[in-house]
């Protein structure tokens, strides 16, 4: 932990007005309005609206990786279950979206508490690997299953809005997603900075040591899981006004990729890391037009980059030649 | 009764057919302590390798070394520039990223320089089925199996008999303590990784006539490879071989009587159940797998 990190949080705790958040909460909404308002194509604001639902996606996939040190292939599954579950709730059960949301995430946190109970047990690659093996199943299942569409899937949505807000506007869809992503992130900081945040820090330094220390390794890691799951269903039914459409694919294994992508590029150790990640990783290959092949080659390439030289993303490199800075000053005084 | 022993050939010999894909993941596994998530990406490398050799008018059964050395060629150039720099003695959630990002990246290479669509593998066996006492046998299966046989066997005496093999058993066991003694421990972590997906390689070039070779044929043979050596215990030849023929067993009884499009399910079922009520495998060792 870095000495400004220790500051802030003591500063915290005597109940100070923390300055520094306050004015990064500040610019954030800036720039989403400036965005909002001043982005006039439907494109680009129903992209910009799609960034911030994948963005959803990578945090809750850094709640894993960032969190207790597991790559969660397979979280891909609780996006699609998300995904689905509006779907299904409105060309089948005739209910709204909204409900149809509420009911992913619902379903996507019990399942959670089911796969974790079994699978947490396990570290590692052995994790990863169950992990991407449910994600296989429930990719078959939704092919197989009638209710799912099958391999066609589901589309021609009726209404896709929250309440008042429409979410088929494009500039409306943006508002809604950046106002939710900013919400879940602000959730997640005073989480970090909880008792349950520092056990996952301890458990994710050296679980052996936090088990030594009374820490319920197991059943903080299950809370993790238990946690990042309905943000993972909340991103994949706030990506369908975009889609239009859920097939099998969302439960491909090669979304949750696109997120851990994401997430090493920001950094796993920052919060906002994922959200940087998430932006740099659908707009630029938007405005390079690339061929999503090439995408997938250049991201991959940069991955095996990063975790080569700064395993710890963008945040690292930064903090890194920072330092190296600093210390060539202070070598000329 | 016939349909039966008929499923159980079928399946044994698919099942010596996926020894031959496990057999890598389980030396790289067993030496280097990676899970290489790469490895069906190498698969498929050595299916197209073998493509473009053959599109060139080599004949197939002299394709299939050469492809080997191309794919050995590939892993080489990987192991120098990344493996060998980032994986070893580093966490193992950096492992699983860089091997999968790698993965990502080879067969995305795939899909650009040659296409995405599968283009068909020529063998001299072609679609010939060999008559046993009334039972039929694909001939190119039944090479693969005769192929993968003679692999794993080599592998197994290789590293019990030759001073190599017992270097790499070696540094499996305790890479510090094997560097002590004097053995070179990068030289012959490169090796086992060679090793690892060369036999990913020959595997690819062996079972691409049967599903002609397109850019992700490495997933489902990879899933299944991991399958095979979970339930064998990973780094133990004897249990990828052993959990090879269960697994085809398996998939070939479920797919004549369950049922064929959610056969692809088996595979992941399976993975998951091993892993979680015997996570040490058929005949691996236990302190290898919960931490």
């Amino acid at each position: 932990m870095t000495e400004s990190s220790i500051a802030l949080k003591a500063q915290g705790s005597r109940g100070v007005v923390p300055w520094k958040q306050v004015l990064l909460l500040g610019s954030v909404v800036a720039l989403v309005l400036g965005i909002g308002l001043g982005a006039d194509s439907p494109f680009l604001l129903s992209l910009a609206g799609y960034t911030c639902g994948f963005a959803l996606f990578a945090v809750s996939v850094n709640v894993m990786l960032g969190g207790i040190g597991e790559v969660p292939l397979g979280h891909c599954m609780f996006f699609g279950i998300g995904a689905y579950a509006p779907a299904i709730a409105m060309n089948h059960l005739g209910l709204p979206y909204e409900a149809g949301i509420l009911l992913g995430m619902g379903f996507s946190a019990v399942l959670a508490v089911l796969i974790g109970w079994l699978t947490l047990k396990l570290t590692g690659a052995y994790f990863s690997i169950v992990s991407w093996g449910l994600s296989g199943v429930a990719m078959v299942t939704a092919l197989n299953l009638e209710i799912t569409g099958g391999p066609l899937g589901l589309f021609g949505f009726t209404r896709l809005a929250i309440g008042p807000f429409d979410l088929s506007d494009p500039r409306t869809y943006f508002f809604a997603t950046a106002a939710i992503l900013l919400l879940v992130l602000i959730v997640l900081a005073n989480v970090r900075s909880s008792r349950f945040g520092n056990a996952l820090e301890s458990i994710r330094q050296g679980r052996h040591l936090a088990q030594s220390l009374g820490i319920n390794v197991f059943r903080e890691r299950l809370k993790a899981l238990v946690f990042s799951a309905p943000i993972a269903a909340l991103a994949g039914a706030l990506c369908i006004p975009y889609t239009q459409i859920v097939t099998p694919e969302v439960m491909s294994v090669l979304r949750t990729v696109d997120a851990l992508l994401a997430v090493l590029i920001g950094g796993t150790g920052l919060l906002f890391g994922p959200v940087i990640g998430a932006v740099i990783f659908t707009i630029l290959p938007q405005f390079l037009q690339f061929d999503p092949n090439v995408k997938v080659l250049v991201f991959s390439l940069i991955i095996i980059f990063i975790m080569v030289v700064a395993p710890g993303g963008l945040h690292q490199l930064f903090k890194l030649i920072e330092r190296r800075l600093e210390k060539r000053s202070e070598g000329r005084a | 009764m016939d349909l039966l022993v008929q499923t159980i050939i079928n399946g044994l010999i698919l099942g010596s057919g996926y020894a031959l894909v496990a057999v890598g993941l389980t030396i790289i596994f067993g030496t280097l302590h990676i899970v290489n998530f790469a490895h069906g990406a190498f698969f498929a490398l050595g299916a197209y390798a073998v493509l473009q050799l053959e599109n060139a008018g080599i004949p197939y059964l002299l394709c299939i070394p050469l492809a080997v050395i191309v794919v050995a060629i590939i892993g080489f150039v990987l192991e120098l520039t990344i493996v060998q720099r980032a994986l070893y003695d580093r966490g193992e959630h950096g492992s699983i990223i860089i091997t999968f990002a790698l993965s990502q990246a080879i067969v995305a290479a795939i899909v650009l320089v040659i296409g995405p669509d599968p283009l068909p593998v020529k063998s001299p066996f072609g679609q010939t089925a060999i008559s046993v006492f009334g039972f039929f046998i694909s001939a190119q299966r039944l090479f693969i199996a005769g192929t993968s046989i003679a692999v794993l066997m080599g592998f197994s005496l290789w590293l019990r008999y030759s001073i190599k093999g017992q270097q790499i058993l070696a540094i499996s066991q305790n890479p510090k303590g094997a560097l002590y003694s004097g053995i070179n421990v990068p030289r012959l972590r490169a090796l086992s990784f060679l090793l690892g997906v060369s036999a990913a390689g020959l595997a690819g070039g062996l079972i691409a006539p049967l599903i002609s070779a397109f850019p992700t044929m490495g997933d489902a043979n990879v899933i299944v490879a991991f399958t095979v050596v979970i339930l064998g215990g990973l780094g133990s030849i004897g249990g990828a071989l052993l959990g090879a023929l269960v697994i085809g067993l398996a998939n070939s009884m479920f797919e004549t009587y369950v049922s064929v499009s959610w056969t692809p399910a088996l595979g992941w079922i399976l993975v998951i159940f091993v892993l979680l009520f015997w996570p040490q495998g058929l005949l691996g060792r236990p302190e290898l797998n919960r931490h």
